[in-house]
């Protein structure tokens, strides 16, 4: 597998950004749901600490993705894909970055707005984006309020990014979900001519 | 000693009104409050974080007159400030301060001894929820000079600081004790501006 994109293939690093995201988003919603429906103890607090430690890494790993993303090709759609599906994928992945970025900032706020410290890693010290107890609580509130709505957001845009990556694979039985995976071989299927990636009439454009 | 003659001396030269108080305990000194801090550092998760208090405090010193020094505290426990709304609120629990039965805490020294220099220490029953144990206080005693027997404000500074597990004092109880999430050592630190 090479480290870098093709216009047909995702790269190594790409899937690996991926991936890791993917897997800390979706541990990071139960985590933060239950953190934040335990009644003050330890245990909450401990679970807070993970929730937030997560979040920021997704944050610098979304950032590091983006620029990664830049530096890359980005694989073609299918040529065979219809306009409105491009432009759904389009949309989507869009909110999807924007959605990666301001999760984690908006808990960013609502940390530094709650006074308490934060350790990355137990190492690197968080600093406060907004001064902590403003406006008696106001801002910790909103940015809570930004937060969960944000979350919604997600739920939305993954249940919409599994439907896609489904879709694509069992319906229009072409290579896009195949070439996200963390360990699927680098070329089209052999078996499947029609169906293989073939350049698209925007290509370029993206 | 020449230290002491010299104190017999300068009382005698004023007359009645040194003299009057010759004998009465160690100087009086108030506590100037806008330049005065009881800190404290606790960890949380492995970070620190600061918190300070309100008090009120008897401080009866004088270099010269240890065994009639004496420091007597009282702290405002509801006044806690740690820069954070829900951990200043989750202080106020049962299994933290627990504001409604103990909003006070104290701190009585029984002695005060010199260490060397500016250096003493106030060995204190420090009371805390009804928990009472002794700690010992090291501290600096800085002070404009000594001629403060006559006339004009003489101003102190007092710095000290100790490190004290909050469960002997059954602060931070049951779950809370055991100092994974919220550290069990609590660094306390006192900085005072003083007057007479």
């Amino acid at each position: 597998m090479r480290w870098r994109n093709s216009p047909e293939q995702w790269g190594a690093v790409a899937r690996a950004f991926h991936w890791a995201i993917a897997l800390f988003i979706i541990a990071n919603i139960p985590l933060g749901l239950w953190a934040d429906a335990l009644p003050l103890s330890p245990t909450k607090v401990e679970a807070f600490y993970w929730h937030k430690s997560i979040g920021l890494t997704v944050l610098w790993l979304a950032l590091l993705r983006l620029l990664w993303r830049a530096a890359n090709p980005t694989p073609r759609l299918p040529a065979i894909m219809p306009r409105w599906e491009r432009m759904l994928a389009h949309a989507s992945h869009a909110l999807l970055y924007s959605a990666m970025i301001a999760m984690p900032l908006s808990g960013w706020v609502i940390h530094s707005a709650s006074g308490f410290p934060l350790d990355l890693y137990g190492v690197i010290s968080v600093p406060d984006i907004v001064p902590g107890n403003l406006d008696d609580g106001a801002v910790e509130d909103g940015a809570a309020t930004v937060h969960y709505w944000i979350f919604i957001l997600i739920c939305v845009l993954l249940t919409l990014h599994l439907a896609g990556a489904f879709k694509h694979h069992f319906i229009d039985r072409d290579e896009v979900l195949r070439r996200m995976l963390p360990f699927a071989r680098a070329s089209t299927r052999a078996d499947t001519p029609n169906r293989s990636v073939t350049r698209a009439p925007d290509e370029g454009k993206r | 000693m020449r230290r002491a003659s010299s104190r017999i001396a300068a009382a005698l030269l004023v007359g009645g009104v040194s003299l009057a108080s010759w004998g009465a305990p160690a100087s009086q000194w108030q506590v100037v409050h806008d330049e005065s801090t009881l800190a404290f550092t606790a960890t949380q998760t492995g970070s620190e974080f600061d918190g300070a208090f309100e008090f009120a405090a008897d401080m009866r010193f004088d270099r010269a007159d240890l065994a009639a020094s004496a420091f007597d505290v009282t702290v405002d426990i509801t006044s806690v400030d740690t820069g954070s709304r829900r951990r200043d609120q989750a202080l106020a629990d049962q299994a933290w301060f627990w504001f409604e039965q103990h909003p006070e805490a104290y701190f009585r020294s029984k002695r005060i001894e010199h260490i060397a220099g500016d250096r003493y220490e106030a060995v204190a029953d420090l009371t805390i929820k009804e928990n009472t144990h002794e700690v010992t206080l090291p501290f600096t005693w800085e002070q404009d000079g000594d001629s403060a027997e006559l006339q004009g404000t003489v101003t102190a500074r007092m710095q000290g600081g100790l490190t004290m597990d909050r469960t002997r004092w059954d602060v931070g109880t049951g779950e809370w004790s055991s100092g994974d999430t919220i550290g069990r050592e609590v660094e306390v630190r006192v900085d005072l501006r003083l007057t007479r």
